[in-house]
C-alpha cells in the first residue's frame, strides 16, 4: 500500500489518509474481530488524540491539492463513519458504546459539508440509543453527551437554525423521560448537559414542555439525594427554563416560585434558632398581602419528602445557586426582580449564627443545634454567592438598597471567621467598592481597614513554614481577644503596629493563624479601597494602612520569591501561592504609593528597593509587576509639566516655575500643593504685574540637555573621583531641584550649591533635623512666621525615621554616604513642595550656620515681598 | 458612530449628525430645550426638557426613541426642569427644579426615588462623577454642592448628617452657569463657570477651591481637555478661551492670568461647548444656530453643522452602535428587544403607596454568554478510567458479558472435572474392592 510512498515529512497532506485507514485497522472492532476491552481501555484516548491533532477527519485544505488526494481521503472518512455507524447498531454495548464516544469526536471533527449532510441520520441513530429501555448506563451517558455536542455544533450554523429546533424538539421528550425515570446519578448527569445544551442553543424547542421540564428538574433538585455537582447541573437547567418561554413574566414567576419554596425549606430548618415572625416577614415579602401565590415549585402535584433528621441544605443551597445563575445569565427582557425579598433572604440566612433565642431554649435539643451550626457555614457561603450575584446583575440599581447591604455586610464581617467566608466577604466589598465608587468608599473604609487589618497582622500559617527564623518582638496584644476592635485608631503608631506582625514561634495560637488566602484577598481589597477611595476623607486611616502595607510587602519578600512553576507534588491551587501573597502585596504597596494623599509617600525607598528586587530576581509574574510598578512610580518621582507642544509655537514664552505646578495638584493634591498653588498663583500675578520674564523654561531645557554633564563633573570632582557610584537619575534629581530655584536664584549660586552637596555628607545627620525646622517654616508660606506649621511637622516626622534608617546603616565609606545621602535627599525633598525645594536645599546644605544664610533665600523668594 | 445632537432653546427640533462624515441624521422634532436639559440616558435614547417660556409655571420632559422623530413619552415633573442628567449607565434621570429642588427619578419604571432641596434658588446645571457615585449641582445663587448619592439614600446615615452635601462651594458670586468634570472619581476636580465672569477649578477630594481665572467676558459654557492640559471657555464675546490647567503659559497675550489664547470665529455669544476625545475635536454651539467643530490642533473649524434659527444652547456627543447590517439586524434585535420600547413617564410625586414596587426593581440582566462546549473527548476519558477501575456498577455491566463467558467456560471445566474425578473414584472403589477381595482371599489364605 502506501508504505512504498514517500512523505515529506508529518505534515504532508497525503499521509492523513494514510493514517486514518491505518487508524481504522488497527483500533476499531468489527464483526469479525472481537472486542478485547482491557486493551481498547488504553487504546481509545490515543486515537481520539491522534486524530485530533492531525485532524484527520477535516477533509480541509482540499482546495490546495489534487483530486485524487481528495477522493483518497474521502473514502478513509467514509469508511470511517461508516465502521462507526457499524459499531452503533451493535448489539454489545461496548462496541456500541466505543461507536457512540467516537461518533461524538466526529461531530466535532468532521468537515461542514459532512456534518450538514448527515446530522440528521446521525441524530436518529443516537437518539434510539437512550430510549430502549435495558441498555448499558455508560452507553446513555456517551450518547446524551454525542447528541450535545452534536448540537453545539449544529448550533454553529444559522442557516439550520429552524431544523435544529424540530430536532431539538424530538429529544425533549426522551430526555426528560431520562431524568424522571432513571435514578442512577451519573445518567442524571449525562441528561444534565443535554437539556443546558438545548435550552442554551434552542430555547424554543423546550417551549412545549416547559411545565413538565420543570417539575422534573425540580423534583430533582428538591429531593436533594445528589451530588453537589449534579444538582447544580440541574439547577443551571431549571435557571435557564425560562429562557424558552422568552416572555416578560416566566422570569419573575420562576424567580418567585424558587424564593418561595427556599423560604419554606428555611422556616422549617430555622424552627428554634431565630426568631419567630421571621417566616412570616419573609412570606409577606415574597407574596405581597391580597395576592395569590403561585404554584408552588414543580407544578401542585409534586410534594417533596421531607426529612426531618436532615437538614435540607444541600436543597436550600442549589436552589439558591439557581437563583443566582438567573440573575447572571442573560434574559432577552428587562425583568422585575423581587430584590427586598432576596436581600432579606441573604440577611435571614446570614443572622442565623446557631445560637438560641431565649424564647426558644426549652424546644431545642442540643442535637438540633449541632445540626443545624454543623449546615450553617455551607448556607452562609451560598448566600454571599446569592449577594454577589445581586450586586452583579443590579450594578447601579442596587443604589437605593446600597446603604441596607453594607450595613449587612459590616455587620456580617465582624463575626464572620471561616476562611472561605472571609474571602467571599473581600471580594464583596471589592465588588462593591467598585461598582459604587468613592460613597461607598467612604461607608465601607473602616469595617474593611479593621478587618483587613486583623487579618494581615495575625499569624498565617505557611509564613511560620516559610520563614521560622522570622521572630519579632513579642506580641502579647496578639492573643487578646480585644484585638479584633479598632486596633487601627489613628492615634497607634505605625512603629509599633508593625511588630506585631513577628509571629510567635514559641506559642502558636491556632485561633489568630489566618490563611495565606485570606491575606490575599485582604491585600486586594485594600488594594482597590486606595484606587477608589484614597482621595476622599481618608485622613484618619492612611499612614496606618500604608505602614502596614509596606510591612506586609518587606515580609512576603523577604523569604525569597516565590516559584510560580508548577509544582507536581502539590495539589494544583497551592502551586504558586505564595507568588499571590507577594504579588497582592506588592500591587497593594504600589495602589498605596500612587493614591491621592496629602503627603509624600513615607515609605517610597524601601518600596523601590523592594520592586527593584523583585524585577532582578523574582518570576516573571512578579518580576512583570515589578517592572510596571517602578515605571508607575517614575511619575511619582519625577513629575511631568510639559508643554504643550500645539500651544507652544503660538504662545511661546518662558513660563513660571510655579505653572509647573499643576500636576502635583491633579495627581498628588494634598494641603501643600494647594497652598503652593496658591502661592504660585500670586507669584505668576506679581511677576506679571513686574513684567518680570525669566527663562527658567529655556534654562531647564538647556540644563537638561547640556549642562549634566559638567554638573556631574562638578559633582564628582572633589571626592568621588575614584568611585563615581551614583547613578545618572540622582543626579538629575540634584538638578532638578536646582532648576526649581526662584528666577532670582542664579547660575552661580547653584553651582555653589551643587559643590556643597557633595562636601558636606560627613555632618548631615545633624543637618537633616534642622532643615526640617528650616523648612516647615518655609512651607507655611508666612516666611517672617513659620514657626507653627503643624500640618507639615507630622510629615516630618513620618520621613524622619527612614532617614536616620539610612544614616544609621551608612557607614565610613563615601561612597556609601553619597547613596545614602541621595536616598535622605529624595526623601526630604520629596516632602517638600518645589518651589521651596532649592531653599531648604542651600538651608539643608549650610547646616551649621543655616541662620545666617536664610534671610539671602528668602530675598531670593519673590513670594517676601508680597507678605 | 459619534452623533453630535444639538438642540435649541426656540423650537427647532433636535439635529443630529454624524461627526465624522458630517451627514445629518433623523431630526426629531417639537423641542425647544433649557440649558443643560438634554441628556442621552444611556445612549438608548434622547431626553429632554422642555421650557417654552422662562416665566411659565410648568414644563415638562419628552423622551425620544433614536428611530422615530416624533417625541413619544412626554412626563409632567411638579414643578419646570431646567438641568437633565443622566449617570452613564442610563438607569437614573436627575432633574434641577426652579425651586431649587433637586428629583431623582429610575428610569426603568419613572419613579420619583428621591427629591430634596438642594438649593435656595433654581438650579442651573447637574453633573455626575465619572464613578456616577457623585452628583455635582450648581444654581442661580452662586452655589456648588456636591452630594453622595449613598447618603441620599441612606435613611438611617442622613439623619446623623448635619447636612446632606459632601461640600458647599459658595466662591462664586452669582449664577453657576456651566459645570464639567475631570477625570478620576473621588481624587477629580471640576471647572465651574459663572456670571461672575470667573471659571473656579476645584478639588473633589480637598473640597477646596484650586484656580480662579478671571475672563474678559462672562462665560456660559466649559469643556475640559481630557488630558486635563486645558479647558475651553465659551464667553459672551463670542470667543472660546483656552485656559491653562496643566500646561506652561503666557502672561502677555493680554486676556489675563493663565489664559493662554483663543479660538475665535463666532460673532454670536458661544452658548455650549463638548469635547469629542475621538479625533480630539471641540464643538461649539453659538447663539448664530450654528455648531462649530474646531480641531484643537491645528485650531481651525473643520466642519459647521447648521442646526437652526435661535440659539443652540445644548450640544451632546453620543456613542452609537453603528447600524447593524440588514443580515444581522434582525437576531440582533430580537435579542435586545427591550431597548426598543421606551419607559414609562416620569412620576410626579414619589408615590409611597405601592409597596410592593419598593420591593422590586426593573433590571436588565447582563448580557453574558456562557455556552455549552464539547465534551465527547473529556467523557472518553472519564469513562475508560472508570471502566479501568472496575470499580462502578457502570463498568461493571459491560463486564457481565465477560463474566458469563467465563462462567460457562468454568462450567465446562468444572464439568469436565467432575468427570475426571467421577472416573478417579470408580477407579478408586474399584481398586479398592480388587484389593479387598484379593486381601481378603490372602488373609484367608494363611
Amino acid at each position: 500500500m502506501a508504505t512504498f510512498d514517500q512523505f515529506e515529512n508529518m505534515y504532508d497532506m497525503r499521509l492523513k489518509p494514510v493514517m486514518l485507514r491505518c487508524l481504522i485497522r488497527q483500533y476499531l472492532p468489527d464483526e469479525k474481530r472481537p472486542l478485547s476491552l482491557n486493551h481498547t481501555c488504553s487504546e481509545l484516548p490515543k486515537l481520539v488524540s491522534i486524530v485530533q491533532t492531525f485532524r484527520l477527519l477535516s477533509e480541509s485544505e482540499t482546495h490546495s491539492v489534487d483530486q485524487k488526494l481528495i477522493n483518497t481521503w474521502r473514502s478513509a472518512v467514509d469508511d470511517w463513519v461508516n465502521r462507526l455507524e457499524l459499531l452503533l447498531s451493535s448489539d454489545t454495548s461496548d462496541k456500541c458504546w466505543i461507536g457512540i464516544c467516537l461518533l461524538g469526536v466526529t461531530c466535532l471533527e468532521c468537515s461542514n459539508q459532512r456534518f450538514l449532510s448527515s446530522y440528521t441520520v446521525w441524530i436518529d441513530k443516537l437518539l434510539s440509543r437512550i430510549q430502549p429501555p435495558a441498555d448499558s448506563q455508560l452507553v446513555k451517558i456517551a450518547s446524551c453527551t454525542s447528541i450535545s455536542d452534536l448540537l453545539t455544533r449544529l448550533a454553529r450554523f444559522p442557516e439550520v437554525k429552524k431544523d435544529g429546533n424540530l430536532l431539538a424538539g424530538k429529544l425533549v421528550q426522551p430526555v426528560l423521560k431520562l431524568l424522571n425515570e432513571d435514578s442512577v446519578e451519573a445518567v442524571l448527569d449525562g441528561a444534565a448537559n443535554l437539556l443546558y445544551t438545548i435550552i442554551t442553543f434552542f430555547p424554543a424547542s423546550i417551549h412545549h414542555h416547559y411545565d413538565r421540564a420543570e417539575a422534573a428538574l425540580a423534583s430533582k433538585i428538591l429531593s436533594g439525594k445528589y451530588s453537589t455537582k449534579t444538582l447544580k447541573k440541574l439547577g443551571c437547567c431549571l435557571a435557564l427554563l425560562p429562557k424558552s418561554k422568552g416572555d416578560k413574566d416566566s422570569w419573575p414567576l420562576m424567580m418567585q416560585k424558587i424564593l418561595i419554596s427556599i423560604s419554606d425549606h428555611l422556616n422549617e430548618a430555622f424552627q428554634g434558632v431565630e426568631e419567630e415572625g421571621k417566616a412570616d416577614e419573609a412570606r409577606r415579602l415574597l407574596v405581597p398581602p391580597g395576592k395569590d401565590p403561585p404554584s408552588p415549585l414543580g407544578g401542585t402535584s409534586f410534594k417533596a419528602a421531607r426529612n426531618s433528621e436532615r437538614l435540607p441544605a444541600s436543597t436550600v443551597s442549589s436552589l439558591m445557586f439557581c437563583c443566582c445563575k438567573m440573575l447572571t445569565s442573560s434574559y432577552p427582557f428587562q425583568v422585575t426582580a423581587p430584590i427586598r425579598s432576596m436581600l432579606a433572604l441573604v440577611e435571614r440566612l446570614l443572622m442565623v449564627d446557631g445560637s438560641l433565642p431565649h424564647t426558644m431554649l426549652p424546644f431545642m435539643t442540643s442535637m438540633q443545634q449541632e445540626l443545624i451550626c454543623s449546615e450553617l457555614p455551607l448556607l452562609h457561603a451560598c448566600s454571599l454567592e446569592l449577594l454577589i450575584a445581586i450586586i452583579k446583575a443590579m450594578r447601579s440599581q442596587l443604589l437605593p438598597h446600597a446603604a441596607y447591604v453594607v450595613r449587612l455586610v459590616t455587620r456580617y464581617f465582624r463575626s464572620c471567621a471561616p476562611p472561605e467566608l472571609r474571602i467571599k466577604l473581600y471580594s464583596i466589598a471589592r465588588m462593591l467598592l467598585i461598582s459604587m465608587g468613592v460613597g461607598m468608599a467612604i461607608y465601607l473604609a473602616p469595617d474593611v481597614i479593621d478587618n483587613a487589618f486583623n487579618d494581615l497582622n495575625s499569624l498565617g500559617c505557611e509564613e511560620v513554614e516559610t520563614s521560622p527564623a522570622k521572630i519579632g518582638p513579642s506580641t502579647g496584644a496578639l492573643v487578646q481577644p480585644s484585638n479584633r476592635k479598632r486596633k487601627h485608631g489613628a492615634k497607634t503608631g505605625p512603629l509599633e503596629k508593625l511588630d506585631t506582625t513577628g509571629p510567635d514561634v514559641e506559642t502558636p495560637n491556632m485561633h489568630q493563624m489566618t490563611p495565606i488566602t485570606v491575606k490575599i484577598a485582604a491585600l486586594d481589597t485594600l488594594e482597590v479601597l486606595l484606587t477608589v477611595g484614597g482621595a476622599s476623607k481618608s485622613e484618619s486611616w492612611r499612614s496606618s494602612i500604608d505602614s502596614l502595607l509596606i510591612k506586609t510587602a518587606t515580609n512576603s519578600c523577604k523569604g525569597g520569591w516565590g516559584n510560580e512553576e508548577d509544582n507536581i507534588f502539590l495539589p494544583h491551587e497551592s502551586t504558586s501561592i505564595w507568588t499571590d501573597f507577594q504579588l497582592s502585596s506588592l500591587r497593594a504597596l504600589l495602589a498605596s504609593f500612587l493614591a491621592p494623599t496629602c503627603v509624600r509617600p513615607p515609605y517610597l525607598s524601601q518600596g523601590l528597593e523592594l520592586f527593584r528586587r523583585g524585577k532582578q530576581e523574582a518570576g516573571i509574574k512578579v518580576a512583570g509587576f515589578c517592572s510596571y510598578a517602578l515605571l508607575a512610580l517614575e511619575v511619582l518621582i519625577h513629575p511631568r509639566a510639559l508643554p504643550l507642544d500645539d500651544f507652544y509655537s503660538a504662545y511661546h514664552n518662558s513660563a513660571d516655575g510655579a505653572s509647573h505646578r499643576f500636576p502635583e495638584i491633579t495627581h498628588f493634591s494634598g494641603q501643600k500643593q494647594d497652598t503652593m498653588f496658591f502661592n504660585g498663583m500670586r507669584t505668576t500675578k506679581q511677576s506679571a504685574a513686574e513684567s518680570h520674564h525669566d527663562d527658567l523654561y529655556d534654562r531647564w531645557l538647556q540644563n537638561e540637555n547640556i549642562p549634566v554633564e559638567n554638573l556631574e563633573d562638578h559633582i564628582s570632582r572633589p571626592k568621588l573621583g575614584e568611585k563615581p557610584c551614583a547613578n545618572d537619575s540622582s543626579f538629575t534629581n540634584i538638578v532638578e531641584v536646582s532648576e526649581q530655584e526662584p528666577a532670582a536664584a542664579n547660575s552661580g549660586a547653584l553651582e555653589r550649591t551643587i559643590d556643597e552637596i557633595t562636601v558636606q555628607p560627613p555632618n548631615f545627620q545633624e543637618s537633616i533635623p534642622k532643615s526640617h525646622e528650616i523648612v516647615s517654616a518655609e512651607v507655611s508660606m508666612i516666611p517672617a512666621v513659620g514657626r507653627n506649621a503643624e500640618g507639615t511637622e507630622i510629615e516630618y516626622k513620618r520621613s524622619s525615621p527612614a532617614c536616620d534608617q539610612d544614616m544609621v546603616s551608612g557607614d565610613d565609606v563615601l561612597a556609601d554616604k553619597v547613596d545614602v545621602f541621595e536616598n535622605t535627599h529624595g526623601n526630604t525633598c520629596s516632602t517638600l513642595s518645589n518651589a521651596e525645594k532649592s531653599i531648604a536645599y542651600v538651608g539643608h546644605l549650610e547646616s551649621d550656620s543655616s541662620m545666617d544664610s536664610f534671610p539671602d533665600i528668602v530675598d531670593a523668594d519673590p513670594d517676601t515681598d508680597s507678605d | 458612530m459619534n452623533i453630535v445632537v444639538a438642540s435649541s432653546s426656540v423650537d427647532g427640533g433636535i439635529g443630529c449628525w454624524d461627526l465624522q462624515t458630517g451627514a445629518e441624521q433623523l431630526r426629531y422634532k417639537t423641542c425647544a430645550s433649557t440649558p443643560h436639559g438634554l441628556t442621552s440616558v444611556g445612549s438608548r435614547f434622547l431626553a429632554c426638557s422642555q421650557l417654552r417660556d422662562p416665566s411659565a409655571t410648568s414644563g415638562h420632559v419628552l423622551y425620544w426613541s433614536w428611530s422615530k422623530p416624533q417625541a413619544q413619552v412626554k412626563s409632567f415633573p411638579a414643578e419646570p426642569i431646567k438641568p437633565l442628567a443622566a449617570n452613564s449607565e442610563g438607569t437614573y434621570i436627575v432633574g434641577g427644579g426652579l425651586s431649587g429642588d433637586i428629583y431623582l427619578w429610575e428610569v426603568a419604571t419613572g419613579r420619583l426615588l428621591k427629591k430634596w432641596h438642594a438649593h435656595y434658588r433654581a438650579v442651573t446645571c447637574l453633573v455626575f462623577s465619572e464613578d456616577d457615585s457623585l452628583l455635582i449641582s450648581g444654581s442661580e445663587d452662586g452655589c456648588i454642592r456636591v452630594w453622595s448619592l449613598f447618603l441620599i439614600f441612606d435613611d438611617v446615615r442622613r439623619q446623623q448628617a448635619s447636612h446632606l452635601y459632601e461640600y458647599s462651594f459658595t466662591e462664586h458670586t452669582l449664577r453657576v452657569t456651566d459645570i464639567v468634570k475631570g477625570y478620576g472619581g473621588g481624587n477629580a476636580i471640576i471647572v465651574s463657570a459663572s456670571e461672575d465672569r470667573t471659571c473656579k477649578v476645584w478639588s473633589l477630594s480637598r473640597g477646596r477651591l484650586l484656580r480662579n481665572i478671571v475672563f474678559p467676558s462672562i462665560i456660559d459654557a466649559v469643556a475640559l481637555d481630557p488630558g486635563e492640559h486645558v479647558f475651553y471657555a465659551g464667553s459672551r464675546d463670542g470667543k472660546i478661551y483656552i485656559a491653562e490647567l496643566n500646561a506652561t503659559s503666557s502672561t502677555s497675550n493680554g486676556y489675563g492670568l493663565h489664559i493662554i489664547g483663543s479660538l475665535s470665529d463666532h460673532s454670536k455669544p458661544v452658548t455650549c461647548l463638548a469635547y469629542s476625545a475621538e479625533g480630539n475635536l471641540l464643538l461649539s454651539g453659538s447663539e448664530d444656530g450654528m455648531v462649530r467643530v474646531w480641531d484643537v490642533k491645528t485650531q481651525n473649524i473643520i466642519r459647521m453643522f447648521r442646526h437652526a434659527k435661535g440659539p443652540v444652547n445644548n450640544i451632546v456627543i453620543v456613542r452609537r452602535p453603528a447600524p447593524p447590517l440588514r443580515a444581522e439586524s434582525k437576531e440582533q434585535f430580537s435579542s435586545r428587544r427591550h431597548e426598543l420600547s421606551l419607559p414609562p413617564p416620569l412620576e410626579k410625586y414619589a408615590n409611597s403607596t405601592d409597596e410592593d414596587m419598593d420591593n422590586r426593581t426593573i433590571i436588565t440582566l447582563p448580557d453574558t454568554r456562557d455556552l455549552p462546549s464539547y465534551l465527547s473527548s473529556q467523557l472518553i476519558n472519564d469513562h475508560i478510567k472508570e471502566l479501568q477501575q472496575q470499580g462502578s456498577s457502570a463498568a461493571a455491566e459491560m463486564d457481565v458479558e465477560r463474566l458469563k463467558h467465563d462462567c460457562k467456560r468454568s462450567m465446562q471445566m468444572f464439568l469436565k472435572l467432575k468427570k475426571t474425578y467421577d472416573n478417579l473414584q470408580e477407579f478408586c472403589i474399584s481398586e479398592l474392592l480388587d484389593g479387598e477381595q484379593k486381601g481378603g482371599s490372602e488373609g484367608n489364605s494363611p
